[in-house]
């Protein structure tokens, strides 16, 4: 499949992308100013008004009232992200998420041969390190918060933010140069690893989701739990696979298997297998739907 | 088999704990967060503040220029920042809170970026609206970006001054935290790892 094939199939998609880009960053930031709208918060919203890292750090770093205060709108909606991804799969990362969107646009739109680009074939690899990640960022979020280990540690959460540094280029492409004035080393190592590194040499451009996004891995989880209840799901058909692999070329979340079954912990209900290869689906239920 | 998935395990977590490490590195001398609470007068050493809010934590804040990380001093040595999310009322009246970094040399421009929940006059530095006891300015982030022209940046001391947080009403200094930047031989005691709201 061209680029021009890949950009019809999954129009729906690439659309939803750039409605998230309106609905979560600034200047537009839509759906955070209609929820500061009603709560009269008179703060000008921006990408990280709803970081959607900070409750996982918070909770885990014991420092709950942040989540019961003034930012209390910002854990429900991290929390309502896991949720849904129960019964929708982790359709927030692959289909709304804003950081996501544009490393895998970038990656997408910059033509690197795929030899020059890192793919993990091996989904138990890709999976436990990004479950890695998950662990440490844990066990740094409360050691700090906890002050156990705080001379010695500080947050990954904000040091290494992907969303401020999407935040900074779109305010500055919007007219506010100043946002990307500074740079701090934390800031400089999130931009390589996000947009370079995880975007332009990383197959899917997905780098920054597998293995540096806790949200996205909860999401995984939840999503695992979901398909095992008979949530929306994709499956595999083995009876109309040819085994051409093509599947797990198109899956930016390396979620394909070698069996090509599906990884639920990687996969992100994103469609692009289904709209590449006939065997598979999306369905909800405990069978395979026929259509 | 199992070996891969267990080393690629316990290697991503070495790596986030390293990235941990490398941020309280880090949090020491670049973009520094720190807690503002008034009326906490001259802090001239790490206090807690308590009162009508919760304890604060306030300490003088010195900046080694010269700890910043490698990228930091590659790509943009002339440029540093200060940040605060916390501006907290401790005591027993509201204020309309002002504040005024001092003893900036002419010659060191310093960028304001305010993003608030209470109304902000860029011009005079100055909440709108009054701030109650036991409260704080909601949804805060402040950075004060420093362009430090070249030829300082083999003083010693390169910005020896503090911010000012004043009463708007009386022009009363409530609380002063003295900031420093300075080559080597020092750090900060400030909250570490850039921390957010």
């Amino acid at each position: 499949m061209n680029a021009k094939e890949t950009l019809i199939r999954n129009r729906w998609r690439y659309i939803s992308f750039v409605v998230g880009f309106f609905l979560f960053v600034a200047p537009f930031a839509l759906f955070t100013r209609a929820v500061y709208l009603i709560v009269g918060n008179t703060a000008e919203p921006t990408l990280h008004s709803v970081c959607f890292r900070m409750p996982i750090d918070w909770i885990f770093g014991g420092r709950f009232y942040s989540i019961f205060g003034s930012s209390w709108f910002m854990a429900a909606f991290v929390f309502g992200v896991i949720i849904s991804s129960i019964f929708l799969g982790a359709a927030f990362c692959g289909w709304l998420c804003p950081v996501g969107a544009v490393s895998e646009a970038i990656s997408r739109a910059v033509p690197i041969p795929n030899k020059f680009r890192l793919r993990i074939r091996d989904t138990k690899l890709t999976m436990s390190m990004r479950y890695g990640f998950l662990v440490g960022f844990i066990a740094v979020a409360a050691l700090v918060g906890y002050k156990l280990a705080s001379d010695q540690l500080g947050s990954i959460c904000c040091r290494y933010c992907a969303s401020s540094v999407l935040q900074n280029f779109a305010s500055a492409l919007f007219g506010d140069l100043s946002a990307i004035e500074y740079w701090q080393s934390g800031a400089i190592i999130s931009l390589l690893f996000w947009l370079v590194i995880g975007g332009l040499f990383m197959s899917g451009g997905r780098g920054w989701c597998l293995f540096f996004c806790p949200l996205g891995a909860f999401s995984g989880l939840a999503h695992k739990l979901g398909a095992r209840l008979g949530f929306y799901r994709i499956e595999h058909k083995p009876e109309s696979c040819n085994g051409c692999n093509k599947c797990q070329d198109v899956c930016p979340m390396w979620a394909i298997k070698e069996d090509h079954n599906i990884e639920r912990t990687l996969c992100v209900n994103c469609k692009e297998c289904v709209h590449a290869c006939d065997a598979y689906k999306l369905i909800r239920g405990r069978k395979i739907a026929d259509s | 088999m199992k070996t891969k998935y267990i080393l690629g395990f316990v290697l991503v977590i070495a790596i986030t704990l390293s990235l941990g490490a490398y941020s309280a590195t880090l949090g020491k001398s670049e973009l520094v967060h720190f807690w503002v609470a008034v009326p906490a007068g001259n802090v001239t050493a790490p206090m807690v503040l308590r009162g009508a809010g919760p304890p604060i934590s306030m300490s003088p804040i010195v900046i080694d220029l010269q700890s910043r990380g490698v990228l930091k001093n590659l790509l943009q040595p002339q440029l540093e920042g200060l940040s605060t999310h916390w501006i907290y009322n401790l005591g027993k009246k509201p204020v309309k809170v002002k504040l005024n970094l001092a003893n900036v040399p002419p010659d060191i421009a310093v960028d304001w970026e305010v993003n608030s929940g209470f109304e902000f006059d860029a011009a005079t530095h100055t909440f709108k609206t009054p701030l109650y006891p036991g409260g704080s300015v909601p949804n805060l982030g402040i950075d004060w970006v420093f362009h430090i022209p070249a030829y300082y940046m083999d003083e010693p001391v390169i910005y020896d001054g503090g911010l000012e947080v004043i009463d708007a009403d009386t022009g009363a200094v409530l609380t002063f935290i003295p900031i420093k930047f300075v080559n080597g031989a020092a750090s900060s005691s400030a909250t570490q790892g850039g921390s957010c709201h």
